[in-house]
């Protein structure tokens, strides 16, 4: 073979590669586009969601109060994810599979509900002071780690000390509380500069260490064999194929787990899923697709569950920079926009008719939703609007869209711009590149009209609201100084009922003069085999397996 | 012979090069990875301060020569997804790899060589109508496809197989079976043509008439040339194999070295994309050196050409 030829394949082979790199979206399985990888990752993986309301799952958890008198654990539960886990180590998960799989390993301070409440779990008892910014947990006496070492105040501030330093992942989760110091044995107690709500959210998803353990073998052993205090205990990780761990005898929540073992299989196709839930081989596969719920039909013993994610898809307005004079800072011509698009139309004919319309940017699921109707699809009103904004002609503007960067965001964009043509607003589409349009984002430098999404995991619109909407935050291109204000507030209302009263102010006052066009809320799919009960998948894609069994 | 191997050797750093600095290049073309690898309430100065770390803010000939100095002792960094050096991560992938290549390769060989020489020598006989219609099949159909309908009729429906992963011995049958069938399509197909040129050729016409019997003539003469192209493309398909397939290890959960690049580019994640395009790039390089060493060994021709 001649030198050339073979620098040819040498060129082809990168080349392959490299466009792979570029055109990520495009690669073949949408199992990377959710949540994790093609879509910045928006929220701390390892923070467990608080959902408020129930989602819509095959078999709802009974009562997750534990009971003293219980079988033996029994059975093996096998999850298929979607993605090889690059880490165990709650703390260092780089996205929510992994994270979930890791979580079946530790305890947070407190416990999420399904809910969206926050129930005692390693603290029995937490008070936050009158000002806001001093939080006091009174830590369980019963729980030991798995490798016996007693869980108590020392743990805690080891914990913190260790995973709030900045090379961590996630460090903002735990330096979210300032100090945090032992006030005895059983008492920790954490501080903030100023009044923050969202410390307990957080607490709930601290992961407890055992010091002595941590210190002997250090942070690089300790990543490949974590141990906790959760209800399973680290058993077997073979990379890129599956992780395994037992239950915890010892687990303080008596009765529990009820599975003796969780294998979590690593399968990045989801057609494979679906064959190997067929197969018998799992007995929960997540991260389907609407299609391949359409395959596995009716098919016996097997239930398809599919619940609203908390994420928002949304048109951009912009009027920091691009869209500074332009007719979108014009209120009237943002509601006839918001009009103009035939959200129910986007949602039958590109997701198979699953999918949520939007009306904000607070999820279904999180801390003080409205549920005030969408804007309906009305385009004789978009032109009245457009007319009284003193456009009765339109006008003409790019928008641009991260092209494969989501699952059906390429025809949602083209629908999108087709609809707002037809109330004469005149759309230039540039699908880019979806790597180039968020660093375009983060400069600020898309056009007055770009689309995106944006998932919370928090089980609060919080992290979304003040992303999109604060002053000088890295994606934010409305600025709205009254809204900013209620944005800041909402961090320093402890109280939760004040809070939630908050994010409906909030959400009126983005609905009478909204900064984008609320486009829908995504649907996640999975199935699961009728031997499990007690699964119960959360709009974060999060859920805990304690709780969980498996009958033969 | 010396000069020959210097020559390949020479051709063989050019190539290094270009592939480094293609390698570089290309994944730089779209951006750095901070805005995915942080949160998209991460502020400004978050990200800058990733960057820094990162050394994403120095100067791009900087960060080049940083790269080629720590390739060339196979240091590519650490994976900013897996937070562990790239190299490690990469070879723990290898045995899978290796063992779906070498499996895949064996069966392609095993099947498609006899049938090519079948073929090639009683050419319209019905052993050679099923090793063409073979070979056209396993060279049109889509490996993904294939994959999905085996794993239905042989995991779901038969239960012979599980449906995909390394758990198991049987489990690297259906991955090896699709991942080969490329390769013996173009071994039978080859091996089929090259019999049937020689066997139209002088020196098998003269052996023949020398009265020698059929069997010798094939056995000494037309299987030795004839099987010297194979060698060729043996070679070069066993190095495109360790590369890893990204199709066939995705669908069949096979965790090898092809999934861990498919991961790595959608998560952006630069050391490990740019250590595995470099390691695949090299193991493909020494195995073509190889293979032309091992050419001129079986046919003097090309030494001395």
């Amino acid at each position: 073979m001649n030198p050339l030829k073979r620098l040819s394949k040498a060129f082809f082979l990168i080349a392959a590669l490299t466009l792979m790199l570029g055109g990520c979206g495009a690669a073949p399985s949408p199992t990377s586009v959710p949540a994790a990888t093609t879509a910045p990752v928006v929220q701390p993986a390892n923070t467990t969601a608080a959902v408020v309301q129930p989602v819509n799952t095959a078999a709802p958890v009974a009562a997750a109060t534990p009971t003293a008198a219980a079988a033996k654990p029994k059975g093996t539960l096998t999850v298929a994810l979607s993605t090889d886990i690059a880490a165990i180590e709650l703390p260092q998960a780089p996205e929510r599979q992994a994270a979930n799989a890791a979580s079946t390993m530790y305890d947070g301070l407190l416990y999420p509900t399904a809910d969206g409440k926050l129930e005692p779990a390693l603290a029995e008892s937490w008070d936050v002071a009158a000002d806001g910014t001093t939080y006091t947990f009174k830590l369980r006496k019963d729980v030991t780690f798995h490798n016996g070492e007693p869980f108590t105040a020392d743990a805690v501030v080891f914990s913190w000390t260790t995973y709030s330093k900045p090379d961590v992942r996630y460090a903002s989760t735990w330096t979210i509380a300032d100090t945090m110091t032992k006030v005895d044995d059983y008492t920790v107690k954490a501080t903030t500069k100023s009044p923050n709500a969202l410390l307990l959210r957080y607490a709930s998803g601290w992961a407890m260490i055992p010091p002595k353990y941590y210190a002997s073998v250090g942070p690089q052993a300790f990543a490949q064999k974590p141990v906790g205090t959760g209800p399973f205990v680290f058993k077997e990780w073979i990379k890129g194929d599956h992780l395994t761990v037992t239950a915890n005898p010892n687990y303080w929540r008596k009765g529990y787990p009820k599975v003796d073992q969780v294998v979590f299989k690593f399968m990045p196709e989801p057609a494979t899923r679906v064959q190997a839930i067929k197969a018998g081989e799992i007995d929960i596969a997540s991260r389907l697709t609407s299609s391949n719920v359409k395959e596995l039909g009716s098919a016996a013993g097997i239930t398809v569950v599919h619940y609203p994610v908390d994420r928002v898809y949304y048109v951009a307005f912009n009027n920091v920079t691009s869209g500074k004079g332009q007719p979108t800072e014009k209120k009237e011509v943002r509601l006839a926009l918001n009009y103009a698009v035939n959200r129910p139309g986007i949602i039958k004919a590109i997701f198979d008719g699953y999918g949520q319309l939007a009306s904000g940017f607070v999820g279904t699921s999180d801390l003080g939703f409205d549920k005030s109707d969408p804007y309906p699809y009305d385009p004789a009103q978009a032109k009245t609007l457009l007319g009284l904004a003193g456009y009765p002609n339109g006008f003409a503007m790019d928008m641009s869209c991260p092209s494969n960067g989501y699952p059906g965001i390429n025809d949602v964009c083209q629908a999108v711009a087709s609809d707002f043509g037809k109330v004469g607003v005149k759309v230039n589409l540039n699908l880019m590149e979806a790597n180039a349009f968020w660093a375009l984002e983060e400069k600020k430098q898309l056009p007055p009209l770009y689309i995106d999404s944006w998932s919370v995991t928090l089980g609060e619109a919080y992290p979304r609201l003040s992303g999109a909407l604060a002053k000088d935050e890295t994606y934010a291109a409305w600025y709205d100084a009254g809204l900013a204000k209620m944005i800041t507030d909402l961090v320093a209302t402890i109280d939760i009922s004040k809070r939630a009263a908050l994010y409906g102010t909030i959400q009126k006052q983005m609905r009478d003069d909204p900064p984008f066009v609320y486009l829908y809320y995504p649907e996640a799919f999975e199935a699961v085999r009728s031997r499990v009960s007690g699964y119960q998948p959360r709009a974060a894609e999060d859920y805990f397996l304690w709780d969980v069994s498996v009958s033969n | 012979m010396q000069r020959y191997l210097l020559s390949r050797m020479a051709q063989a750093v050019v190539i290094l090069v270009g592939v480094l600095l293609l390698v570089f290049f290309m994944v730089r073309a779209t951006g750095d990875p901070a805005t995915l690898m942080m949160a998209k309430e991460a502020s400004p100065r978050q990200l800058s301060e990733f960057r820094h770390l990162m050394g994403y803010d120095r100067p791009l000939l900087i960060q080049f020569f940083d790269f080629t100095a720590g390739a060339l002792t196979g240091n590519f960094g650490d994976s900013l997804y897996y937070r562990l050096p790239a190299l490690p991560l990469i070879l723990e992938r290898l045995p899978a790899t290796l063992e779906l290549a070498a499996l895949g390769m064996l069966m392609a060989i095993v099947i498609g060589v006899p049938l090519g020489l079948i073929g090639g020598a009683t050419p319209g006989s019905l052993w050679d109508s099923l090793g063409r219609t073979l070979g056209l099949f396993s060279q049109t159909i889509p490996s993904f496809w294939l994959a999905l309908i085996m794993i239905i009729v042989f995991a779901v429906n038969l239960h012979w197989l599980p449906t995909s992963g390394r758990d198991s011995v049987q489990a690297v049958l259906m991955p090896a079976f699709v991942l080969g069938l490329g390769t013996l399509g173009r071994l039978v197909r080859l091996t089929r043509s090259s019999v049937l040129e020689i066997m139209g050729d002088d020196y098998v016409r003269t052996a023949r008439s020398k009265g020698l019997p059929p069997r010798i003539v094939f056995g000494r003469h037309v299987l030795k040339n004839a099987l010297m192209p194979l060698v060729a493309v043996i070679g070069v398909q066993f190095g495109y194999m360790l590369g890893g397939s990204l199709i066939i290890e995705n669908v069949f959960a096979w965790p090898g070295l092809g999934r861990l690049a498919v991961e790595s580019i959608s998560n952006r994640d630069f050391p490990l994309v740019q250590g595995i395009a470099f390691f695949t790039s090299v193991v493909v390089i020494v195995l073509n050196l190889l293979n032309d060493v091992a050419y001129a060994f079986i046919d003097p021709r090309i030494r001395y050409g």
